[in-house]
């Protein structure tokens, strides 16, 4: 099989679930929605790992692309947000003494909280992958 | 005019390189989808590097230059960029 033949079984295997979790959740049943998607997941992985049919280097570096331009753009934005959130509670103005915006403040601390959570998570990764491509302190 | 990120992304690697990809597929007769599906990648791919706007891997480009017998540079030319000083 090769890629072009698997992509449209994908396609085919795809409306297929997509066909069966609607049919489930319209007559509320979640279980078989939910085993509907686990089972189209399970397949296509099965098909792929047997087709030997690897992840395109292109689509691959354009992954790497959009998931760090996506961390470069949401990072700062929450942390921002959370700021710009919790900045009037803490110097005590008016509106917010009065308990109105009670609910930004908790949004503000969620959003310090999802900041550090992705920091940490970039972090710990990056460590870990540049450990796997050989960074580190193996010095001769 | 473009996001300034992109291009932060865009000149992180920048190598100035051109591709006789074209001509050697021409030479072997092959189309963009058998040599897509000979080298193991997309039709997209084969369209990126021939058009210049893809800098394949190392592994790729030997697995390019072993299908038809050449060097790397003979298909890869370096035309300035990273390696200029």
């Amino acid at each position: 099989m090769n890629r072009k033949k698997y992509k449209q079984l994908r396609v085919v295997v795809f409306l297929f679930i997509l066909a069966i979790v609607c049919l489930a959740v319209i007559s509320n049943s979640y279980l078989l929605a939910t085993v509907g998607a686990l089972t189209g997941m399970l397949f296509m992985t099965a098909m792929r790992l047997k087709t030997k049919i690897g992840i395109d280097e292109r689509e691959k570096t354009i992954r790497e692309k959009a998931a760090q331009l996506t961390y470069a753009i949401f990072a700062p934005t929450i942390g921002i947000g959370a700021f710009l959130l919790l900045f009037p509670s803490l110097s005590r103005l008016s509106v917010f003494s009065k308990g109105e915006f009670i609910y930004l403040e908790s949004l503000g601390m969620v959003f310090v909280y999802l900041t550090l959570f992705l920091i940490a998570l970039y972090a710990i990764s990056y460590f870990f992958i540049n450990r796997k491509y050989g960074g580190g302190n193996n010095e001769e | 005019m473009p996001f300034p990120i992109f291009l932060l992304i865009e000149n992180m690697g920048a190598v100035i390189m051109k591709s006789k990809l074209k001509v050697f597929r021409a030479m072997h007769d092959l189309t963009q989808e058998e040599l897509a599906d000979k080298i193991g990648v997309s039709r997209q791919t084969v369209i990126a590097i021939e058009s210049d706007k893809y800098l394949p891997s190392l592994g790729l480009a030997f697995k390019i230059a072993k299908l038809f017998k050449v060097k790397v540079e003979d298909i890869f030319i370096n035309e300035g960029g990273i390696n200029d000083d």
